[in-house]
């Protein structure tokens, strides 16, 4: 059953794209390994209608037994795969649980439903600043955001030279990480996702605060990774940056896959998509 | 079946290592974070008990140290501080972790009790800079009395693995209702101050009211502090009963905190 999904998928691929420089060699591209494998999810957020977090209110409010729920699916029966060396855009307006099916191929949060296996070194740059400690310089910030990825200190050390000069933050190394500006920041997370050479790489969003050579210096290293095998899944509202960088994309809507494909057909239907919206309105 | 159950353990394993490579930083960045910017920078960890203990030994040593002839007041003061400085590090800043590392938490994929664990890790180096200040002040109180003994190696076993579970159960349960309720904050640092002058550390118990003591056997810190310095101070071997009070209050403590963090762990993401 599985095999039938993904071999609809990559005729879908080579079909819509014609050259899909990859993809296209064999047949044996579809025995990939598996890296994410995302079964029948679904994400329920439980929040309480109005925040409580003093003592006095919760008592009061639980004798009086007014603590009131609200449930909200933010992902509902998501299916998807993702082999070793594909590359998938995640496309959606904002609350469409984008971000949320991130954090979970991510293993932050656990599915309420559902199950996602995940295999090999895995580097998430879901915001800025994630995994570092704003009062620690920004060396220190580059061993502990390793050790987070699983790397010892050792190892962190022979990476070192090369995350600063590819980040070209040198002078700010010993400057706390309070004190850098969100580019910079975007760069030091960057630089070391990139350099431990993960096999997963997630990105969210955080390439757009970069100037444009920085990008461009980002572009062309994950196609390295990618070439060297590297599985790439990325969220952006940029077009342009998902048809230079991805190969399949899916768009979420309302917490649902509406349509998943080659990044060509997927973007411009749901370019189509918005252009209804800001009509209707 | 068996394959998964071996990916699932070769997972733990890899688990593992990450938690020791981030436990690893975090003590370290913490240490150096205490005294970041001060010119003696981690001087000041033996510095800072060394001259605590001077102001006690001098504002208490004229009402409280007469009370105890048989004993040197500095030292006294000095071991129960150092004592109780583990205890009040780990719970203070324990109690805030998992809020202050919402970042890491909310974007990273650690497993959670490595911010508690680090804020023990980082108390128990302290601890150890404490313990050098402890040494500095008996070789200068010889003259007066003071004698080194062998029990005094007892200090790293068993004392301070009974210390350690204590503290770590105490700072469990205060981060687990942290991240509900952030009135816990102000509460607890009354409540610290109150545990801090119910323990006998620059006053003898010995002048207490017959009922007092007898109350003072349920505060888990007294039997800690006294242990130390029976074992430091006057070179006894505690008794079986002692040991058994440390480890049962060390262990009921942390059994206390794991199932509390371990019930409450998932909802952290949602509260915090």
């Amino acid at each position: 059953m599985e095999d039938i999904i993904t071999e609809i998928q990559y005729d879908d691929l080579i079909e819509s794209t014609g050259n899909t420089p990859i993809l296209s060699d064999s047949y044996s591209e579809v025995e990939r390994e598996i890296l994410i494998d995302v079964k029948d999810v679904s994400m329920l957020f439980r929040l309480p209608a109005e925040k409580i977090d003093n003592l006095k209110e919760y008592f009061i409010k639980f004798l009086k037994r007014k603590i009131k729920y609200k449930d909200f699916w933010v992902l509902k029966n998501i299916n998807l795969q993702v082999r070793r060396g594909e590359s998938l855009a995640l496309i959606g307006r904002n609350g469409a649980g984008k971000s949320t099916l991130l954090r979970l191929i991510a293993g932050i949060m656990e599915p309420a439903k559902g199950e996602i296996t995940t295999k090999g070194v895995m580097a998430p740059l879901l915001k800025l600043g994630a995994g570092f400690d704003s009062n620690a310089t920004g060396k220190e910030n580059i061993f502990l955001n390793g050790a987070i990825l699983g790397f010892s200190k050792k190892e962190m050390a022979k990476k070192y030279n090369s995350i600063v000069e590819f980040s070209e933050l040198g002078d700010f190394m010993n400057v706390p990480i309070k004190n850098y500006s969100s580019g910079m920041m975007a760069r030091l997370g960057f630089s070391i996702a990139v350099d431990v050479k993960p096999d997963i790489l997630i990105v969210d969003e955080i390439l757009a605060v970069g100037d444009a050579p920085f990008q461009k210096k980002c572009r062309t290293r994950i196609k390295q990774l990618q070439d060297s095998g590297t599985t790439f899944i990325v969220v952006s509202h940029s077009m342009e940056t998902l048809k230079s960088l991805c190969q399949k994309a899916i768009w979420l809507k309302d917490g649902k896959i509406e349509l998943s494909g080659s990044v060509a057909e997927v973007s411009s239907s749901y370019l189509k998509y918005c252009n209804e919206v800001s009509l209707d309105k | 079946m068996a394959f998964l159950n071996n990916n699932k353990s070769k997972a733990n394993i890899v688990m593992l290592k990450k938690s020791v490579f981030v436990l690893n930083s975090l003590v370290s960045k913490n240490i150096r974070a205490q005294y970041r910017n001060s010119t003696l920078g981690v001087v000041w960890t033996v510095l800072n008990p060394l001259l605590n203990m001077l102001v006690m030994a001098l504002v208490f040593g004229q009402f409280f140290g007469r009370t105890m002839p048989n004993v040197d007041y500095p030292v006294y003061v000095l071991a129960g501080n150092t004592v109780f400085g583990l205890l009040r590090m780990t719970t203070t800043s324990g109690l805030t972790c998992m809020v202050e590392n919402y970042d890491m938490l909310t974007k990273t994929r650690i497993p959670y009790y490595v911010f508690p664990v680090s804020h023990l890790l980082s108390a128990v180096v302290n601890f150890g800079f404490s313990f050098i200040a402890l040494l500095i002040v008996m070789l200068i109180r010889i003259p007066n009395g003071v004698k080194f003994y062998w029990t005094m190696l007892m200090t790293i076993v068993p004392f301070l693995p009974a210390l350690m579970l204590f503290s770590l159960g105490i700072a469990l349960i205060l981060a687990t209702m942290y991240v509900r309720f952030r009135d816990i904050k102000h509460f607890y640092g009354v409540i610290l101050t109150l545990w801090t002058y119910l323990t006998p550390l620059f006053y003898n118990d010995a002048i207490l009211s017959p009922k007092v003591r007898y109350l003072m056997n349920f505060n888990p810190m007294y039997h800690f502090v006294k242990y130390f310095r029976d074992i430091v101070q006057s070179g006894i071997v505690p008794s079986l009963e002692s040991h058994l009070i440390i480890y049962g209050c060390g262990i009921a403590a942390l059994t206390i905190g794991l199932l509390a963090f371990g019930s409450q762990k998932k909802k952290f993401i949602m509260y915090i």
